[in-house]
């Protein structure tokens, strides 16, 4: 309604209030609570098959770091893509994201602690657990695997380390310069730092979708070191892009809720909803497509990844995959009311968070437990389940950590910079956003 | 319609021509329609255009498709003939999704062609009627129906004029 609306730019802060701290540290709380349960009530046994007292400590300690994975990386991802969704609308010169950008932006203050949290998973596992859950960072392995012969060069520990630091280093630096122009805008105004965040963003979202690839074939690929896609990392992204897409979506149906975020209508959550709409479709066609190959090629190389998630103990999670992923959000979300209804927002939203930690759970969690499922003379089809894998205690409660810290960290992240730019130059533009009847 | 003539206001600024039809349908003028070159915003719902039923016919289309593609992938590689392709089964789902996924945009794709052409009627060898061939490039006309023993030309002449208008015609529709 471009015409006759009076537009009001007003300085709007958010304050953390008694009910956030409330929710965020009781999920960590009770989160913590069931990891430790969950860890100490972990038995894994099958009939036949003579699991000794030191077998199941490392099925234990590899379930708790395979976990611990998960979740750093998901919301590692959350919080990058987040940031990569301002750096593609501005240099897309996009103006209906500005009046939702900082929340974008707070979601990336949490990629410094996500990288922290990664790489101390990944210094433990390499040089505390002697590899841990992964399989190729075992000593010897490297060098007496014919399969994982021609990766040497590439899967050596220091090579790796030195990736994971470089690349994060490089993303955090980026977002925290974007973030910091940003702000300087509200005090200076003009088109300085509007021209400086589009070069930052050049930049960034090359070298992002180059560092990217190898970053998730590292934490997420090399968990199944003989295994490899060549679709797995845009795979990747676009389960961390639409994830991302329904946290700010939920966030900012949250704020509007609350009051605040006065310039942001109907119409920006209903493009935030076809984003999520589009992005489930975009994740449903990479990941069919890497089923697909694999599925019809049946190299046994590549089956063998499948094979571990469509039987035996994760087979609830691999359909659950689907059904949140895509059937929820596409059923649901292609209606246009649906979009625009907070309450049907925050069902589908949920679905799709939880659909994607899933998601993750499912591409790290049978590789790193490495469970016996091949077949043997105790398992002659390979497909023996193995009672209390999947979902349990240790799986939600790491989940509701994890939520909760990134809770913790986003909206205290939201209280540092007003809630929308108040003198970007497209302010205006985003406020009259209109999609039309 | 109780009516085929109209009048038409010529404007050269979509402000100008957004005001004017508020103004016009707040008045009690019925504006028949209102042409641009392109989509000004917030014109539909000025003029209460409703929404358009366009994307529940394209469901409709798309589960055609998607029914006329399992159909027919079922009957050949199941109940019809079965082949042993690599050791699979013969009710090989996965494969189906290409064919089902094309086969479902093909028949929305062509079905909305088709709705388009239907509601527009639009036929081969019908020219178009434009109102005015200058929307066609920079100018935007409002149309408003000219109700006989009702409508006052003469005062919707000067509204028009009024509101920057830089000519006024009648014409008569032949429907």
């Amino acid at each position: 309604m471009s015409h006759d609306t009076h537009i009001e730019i007003k300085e709007e802060k958010y304050t953390i209030t008694d009910g956030n701290k409330k929710w965020s540290y009781g999920l960590m709380i009770v989160g913590l609570l069931l990891t430790i349960l969950g860890y100490f009530t972990y038995h894994p046994s099958v009939e036949g098959m003579n699991l000794t007292a030191d077998d199941l400590h490392h099925l234990v300690s590899k379930r708790f770091w395979g976990n611990l994975l998960v979740d750093s990386y998901f919301t590692f991802i959350i919080a990058t893509c987040a940031i990569i969704f301002v750096v593609i609308s501005q240099l897309a010169n996009a103006a209906w994201y500005v009046a939702i950008r900082r929340i974008p932006e707070a979601m990336s203050t949490y990629m410094i602690i996500g990288a922290g949290l990664l790489l101390t998973i990944i210094l433990v596992n390499f040089y505390v657990l002697h590899g841990g859950i992964y399989h190729w960072a075992h000593p010897g392995v490297m060098e007496t695997d014919p399969l994982l012969a021609k990766k040497t060069w590439y899967l050596s520990q220091p090579f790796y380390l030195v990736r994971l630091v470089l690349f994060t280093a490089f993303w955090i630096f980026c977002a925290a310069q974007i973030r910091k122009n940003s702000r300087n805008e509200d005090l200076v105004g003009g088109v300085e730092n509007f021209d400086k965040n589009f070069r930052i963003s050049t930049v960034f979202l090359v070298v992002f979708g180059f560092t990217f690839s190898m970053f998730a074939w590292d934490l997420m690929m090399s968990v199944d070191a003989h295994w490899y896609s060549t679709i797995f990392t845009i795979y990747n992204f676009a389960t961390g892009w639409v994830s991302a897409l329904t946290v700010t979506y939920l966030l900012v149906w949250y704020l509007r809720g609350k009051g605040y975020l006065g310039i942001v209508t109907d119409e920006h959550q209903h493009d935030l909803g076809k984003f999520m709409f589009a992005f489930s479709v975009f994740w449903t066609y990479m990941w069919t497509a890497q089923f697909l190959l694999i599925w019809y090629a049946n190299i046994p190389e590549e089956v063998v990844y499948y094979k571990e998630r469509m039987f035996g103990s994760y087979q609830f999670n691999f359909y659950l995959n689907i059904v949140l992923n895509f059937v929820v959000p596409f059923f649901i979300f292609m209606m246009r009311d649906a979009k625009r209804n907070r309450k049907v927002g925050y069902f589908v939203g949920g679905a799709i968070l939880i659909g994607h930690w899933n998601d993750c759970l499912l591409m790290v969690m049978p590789g790193a437990m490495d469970l016996p499922t091949a077949i043997s003379e105790h398992n002659p089809t390979g497909s023996i389940e193995i009672p209390n894998q999947g979902i349990g205690f240790m799986e939600i409660g790491m989940l509701l950590f994890f939520a909760g810290l990134f809770l913790t960290v986003v909206l205290k992240g939201l209280t540092k910079a007003n809630l929308y730019p108040t003198r970007h130059p497209f302010i205006y533009e985003s406020a009259m956003h209109d999609v039309g009847v | 319609m109780d009516t085929n003539k109209v009048i038409l206001g010529i404007y050269n600024d979509p402000d100008h021509i957004y005001d004017t039809t508020k103004k016009l349908i707040h008045d009690g003028y019925r504006v028949r329609d209102v042409y641009s070159p392109f989509a000004i915003h917030g014109m539909d719902r000025v003029l209460g255009i409703k929404r358009s039923r366009l994307t529940v016919a394209a469901f409709c289309f798309a589960m055609t498709g998607i029914v006329l593609a399992l159909t027919l992938q079922t009957y050949a590689s199941y109940f019809d003939w079965q082949m042993n392709v690599g050791g699979k089964p013969s009710l090989h789902i996965p494969t189906y999704i290409p064919i089902t996924f094309e086969l479902a945009i093909l028949c929305t794709a062509f079905g909305m062609v088709g709705c388009f052409f239907a509601v527009n009627k639009m036929v081969w060898g019908k020219n178009a009627d434009i109102i005015d061939i200058r929307v066609t490039d920079d100018l935007f006309v409002v149309a408003i129906d000219i109700i006989p023993n009702k409508t006052d030309v003469a005062e919707l002449s000067s509204i028009l004029k009024n509101n920057g208008a830089i000519e006024i015609r009648e014409r008569e529709f032949e429907d």
